[in-house]
């Protein structure tokens, strides 16, 4: 059987610096393929077409680092699903990372697929960012050029769209561990456990003072055109008392503040419902009280 | 259409040296069944969605629709329901399954087989809800699962303790 990918030239850099040669010139460049768990589909599909080249990232040693320094959780773009729920630093650091991981696909999916793929497809169902963006992690990305570090905010530009120029890779994120008394949870709703895209998914992060909420970091996935922070929520919440007028204005505020749409998995009502019930459920896990 | 040049992969396949030659972006899964004859991986959806075609490599589970076989370096270890076999533990789980009845019309079975086996070398914590975690990315359309869980959890309880390492 010959498929379309068989039309596909694949280049096996041996290190970092060869794949950054490699994407620097434009006669040698090409897609980045790790895990392939979005770009084969898309590729087999026709969803997106087959390009002229792709350029293995998959195999560099450079991209799987994953420790922790000075309150940072480094984590190397080739990290994938399946490492990231089963690290005890991350399981520490950044638990809602290490759940959002444990939920995309099944045991394969999770195997294969890597943090930066996650983020590369600049899916907005895709499982890693709110967390990410709740946490307030930064990218690194590399070119022959140097380095360029931003906000993974700024990253993420638009529908699978984001700030990586042609000659770049994703080589790392920075993800900031979690301070003592901060809290974290990954929510995800589905039409089943796994294998399935999410309708709508979040994470949030955040600390309670004297009964007072100190700091929270909401995000949501499939709800905008990408994974986004809940602003006005945020405002709604910090510096008030952790109570049931809080958490009741919170949930009006997610539900009125997201402009969802709807499409094949969910409709943009019953989204934005969820989204108030989902931070409804946040700040109850955050007032020690189980989600809902 | 032009006939993209081929690579050459020399990998441990169920113990056994092979060297094969194909177009690097091939599909792991066509690389096995068509170029190396091995046709216990099956393909079900060619999505990445059903597990059917789930083979091992290095230790770590992989649905062979979605992997450019180029990307399968040399020297990788790769593990296919022909392999399993060759182990105590392979053995042990298929007679699981045969003995649960846990196979019906049988074309989710080899990646079945594969997830349990990937997952009791690691020595898990096995109960049903680890069993269904370990099996979320294989699909029985026939859904036979209550017995595919009975079979792992009972392959669990005889498992080889030099089989495998820790989680």
């Amino acid at each position: 059987m010959t498929t379309p990918m068989e039309q596909l030239d694949v280049a096996f850099p041996a290190s970092l610096p060869e794949a950054l040669a490699l994407m620097a010139n434009e006669a040698t460049r090409g897609l980045p393929l790790a895990g392939g768990t979005d770009l084969m589909v898309q590729w087999e599909s026709g969803a997106r077409p087959v390009p002229v080249r792709a350029i293995d990232v998959k195999n560099l040693c450079e991209l799987h680092v994953l420790r922790g320094e000075n309150g940072m959780v480094v984590i190397g773009a080739g990290i994938t699903h399946a490492a990231l729920r089963r690290s005890e630093l991350i399981r520490t650091a950044i638990p809602a990372l290490a759940e959002a991981a444990a939920t995309v696909g099944g045991g394969q999916i999770q195997a294969m697929g890597t943090i930066a793929g996650s983020i590369a497809n600049a899916s907005p169902a895709g499982d890693l960012a709110p967390t990410l963006l709740a946490s307030e992690a930064r990218v690194v990305v590399a070119s022959v050029r140097g380095e360029r570090e931003l906000p993974l905010a700024s990253f993420i530009l638009g529908y699978r769209r984001i700030d990586l120029a042609p000659d770049e890779l994703i080589v790392r994120f920075l993800v900031p561990a979690r301070r003592e008394g901060e809290r974290e949870l990954f929510r995800k709703l589905g039409p089943r456990a796994a294998q399935a895209i999410s309708k709508i998914m979040g994470s949030y992060r955040g600390s309670v003072r004297d009964g007072v909420v100190a700091s929270f970091a909401v995000a949501l996935g499939s709800v905008a055109p990408t994974a986004i922070r809940l602003p006005e929520v945020e405002r709604a919440v910090i510096g008030q008392p952790l109570n049931e007028a809080t958490i009741a204005r919170a949930e009006q505020v997610a539900a009125a503040s997201v402009k969802p749409i709807s499409d094949i998995r969910s409709t943009a009502e019953y989204r934005q419902w969820v989204s108030g019930r989902l931070v409804r459920g946040f700040l109850e896990h955050l007032a020690g009280r189980d989600a809902t | 259409m032009t006939t993209m040049k081929k690579i050459q992969r020399t990998w441990k396949i169920n113990g056994e040296s092979r060297t094969v030659q194909f177009p690097p972006a091939r599909r792991l899964l066509d690389v096995l069944r068509e170029d190396l004859d091995l046709k216990g991986t099956k393909e079900g959806c060619g999505e990445g969605e059903c597990g059917a075609c789930t083979v091992m490599i290095n230790g770590e589970l992989a649905v062979s629709c979605l992997l450019a076989a180029g990307q399968v370096r040399d020297g990788a270890e790769i593990l296919t329901v022909e392999g399993l076999e060759k182990t105590p533990g392979g053995r042990l789980i298929q007679r699981s399954y045969l003995e649960k009845g846990a196979a019906q019309c049988g074309f989710c079975i080899p990646g079945m087989l594969v997830s349990s086996y990937a997952f009791l070398r690691r020595h898990p914590v096995v109960n049903e809800e680890s069993i269904k975690d370990a099996h979320a990315g294989n699909i029985c359309r026939c859904t036979g699962y209550v017995k595919i869980i009975e079979a792992v959890q009972a392959a669990a309880e005889r498992w080889p303790a030099d089989e495998g390492k820790p989680s």
